[in-house]
């Protein structure tokens, strides 16, 4: 016997007490909540935290995008798209400017998010200072003494070691002038977009049992050094082989004919809203 | 009509959280006047409110020494526990409730802790008046891109309280004001409020 999932899959408790989270979350920008993270029907550490983020916000009137890497038809966000869709039957949407709701692993979107926007993050590792303090209890301790030498020591160490900052992905930010966060591992390059941003943002991580958010309009400054300051990754005369644009995030890839490096949009659809909209259409719609 | 629990409620959180992540934007709560058929000596935004926060898991306090039946009936509408001021984990203040005594239960009710700033103690407010972005508070802080206007019915002495809870950030008190025209607005512990011409 099949039985009929409970809308958005959690039961209303669930969804309560994540709410009531996100709330706390929302009202201390940078600051990890902890809640009670349920079981979920994909294994911990693959967006159980940001799928029980979006499955708590989520209403029948939603248009629900799911990127993964900035890809739309990767495994993980497929998953994640038709086990929301199946317990909602919300839309679904590949196009940014069309969403309520984002949910994404590791990126944000080159479309710059908007005021009725909700950006949802999943977040692998929510503690920015667990690299040198493996105790809870003790970074807690360091978050509410405002205690982030450690955090300015990891990226000196990186300068003295490589002669500049190396955190590739996940590279810390202040919140607020309060928190240090881990803004979930979006390369550096998306770090700016958290600034002053005009969508909501929340993070979710799951097997960590943390809820964090970054509300609209609120500073999010990159740890960096007066001397070495925040960098993104550089794309200075690299652009997308497809599209042609130079002003967004490029994977690096191999030209199998050629041998050559070449470069492609990180993210898939707004790549492909670029080629549609340069494309001719060839079958278009004829005027009576 | 009943209240759906699932789609309503739904519904009325995505304002809440839209209110509290935009301090100062007026939200509707639009539910049907139908649906307003709970009896409770309430405004509709402020048991919407209650209903779709409040748990098993959680306890509140009515800040009024006139209303235990209320108390008794939130407490069979949500299976949320009555506990005092000082360990109620939400606060509910009806329109009416003399202003000394919500001054009081500002100074006695929980601010979190260092460690667990999210410990502290959400407020639910009724206004008199209608809710409206006229002149009298200025908002700033995070969620409010320049700054807005409020207006409330709270007066300096009010606001002076909960800026004394909020002063030592992260610790502090988030405020959720509705009026009778199921409108709703939110203040949280980083807003800094100052009353004009102050």
């Amino acid at each position: 016997m099949k039985t009929k999932p409970h809308f958005a899959f959690l039961d209303e408790g669930s969804k309560k007490e994540i709410r009531r989270t996100i709330l706390k979350a929302v009202a201390i920008p940078g600051y990890q909540v902890p809640f009670a993270s349920r079981e979920m029907p994909i294994a911990r550490g693959w967006g159980t935290g940001g799928l029980q983020i979006t499955l708590s916000l989520i209403g029948k009137e939603d248009v629900l995008k799911v990127i993964d890497q900035g890809a739309d038809e990767s495994v993980n966000a497929v998953s994640i798209k038709k086990l929301v869709q199946s317990t909602t039957g919300v839309e679904i949407t590949e196009q940014t400017a069309d969403a309520s709701l984002i949910q994404s692993r590791h990126r944000i979107p080159e479309v710059p998010l908007t005021y009725k926007q909700i950006l949802v993050l999943q977040v692998p590792m929510p503690e920015p200072l667990r690299v040198y303090e493996a105790k809870e209890y003790k970074t807690k301790m360091l978050h509410a003494e405002q205690e982030y030498s450690g955090a300015w020591l990891m990226l000196f160490e990186q300068i003295m070691k490589y002669g500049k900052t190396s955190t590739d992905a996940d590279h810390p930010v202040y919140v607020n002038d309060r928190y240090v966060m881990a803004p979930s591992p979006i390369p550096r390059f998306d770090n700016p977009k958290m600034n002053q941003s005009e969508a909501l943002i929340l993070l979710g991580a799951g097997r960590e049992k943390k809820i964090y958010a970054i509300p609209p309009f609120t500073d999010v400054t990159s740890l960096a050094f007066e001397d070495y300051p925040f960098a993104k990754e550089d794309f200075t005369n690299k652009h997308c082989y497809l599209c042609g644009a130079d002003d967004v995030f490029l994977d690096e890839l191999i030209d199998e004919h050629s041998g050559e490096t070449i470069y492609q949009c990180n993210d898939t659809s707004y790549c492909m809203e670029r080629l549609n909209s340069n494309q001719k259409e060839e079958v278009g719609s004829v005027d009576a | 009509m009943q209240i759906d629990y699932v789609h309503d409620l739904q519904e009325v959180y995505r304002k809440i959280l839209h209110s509290m992540s935009r301090p100062g934007t007026i939200s509707t709560l639009k539910i049907d006047s139908e649906q307003q058929d709970h009896h409770l000596p309430c405004n509709h935004a402020t048991f919407l409110t209650m209903l779709a926060l409040l748990d098993a898991e959680v306890s509140f306090h009515v800040v009024s020494e006139e209303h235990h039946n209320l108390a008794n009936q939130l407490a069979e509408y949500t299976l949320a526990r009555h506990a005092s001021i000082d360990e109620a984990d939400y606060v509910l203040v009806l329109r009416g409730t003399k202003e000394s005594e919500i001054a009081d239960a500002i100074k006695k009710c929980k601010i979190g802790t260092l460690l667990d700033p999210q410990t502290s103690a959400t407020w639910i407010l009724e206004n008199n008046s209608m809710i409206t972005n006229e002149k009298k508070f200025i908002l700033t802080g995070p969620g409010v891109q320049h700054e807005v206007n409020l207006h409330l019915d709270w007066n300096k002495h009010l606001l002076q309280e909960r800026n004394e809870r909020v002063k030592e950030y992260p610790l502090g008190i988030d405020l959720v004001f509705t009026d009778d025209y199921s409108h709703i607005a939110c203040i949280p512990r980083t807003t800094t409020v100052v009353m004009e011409g102050m």
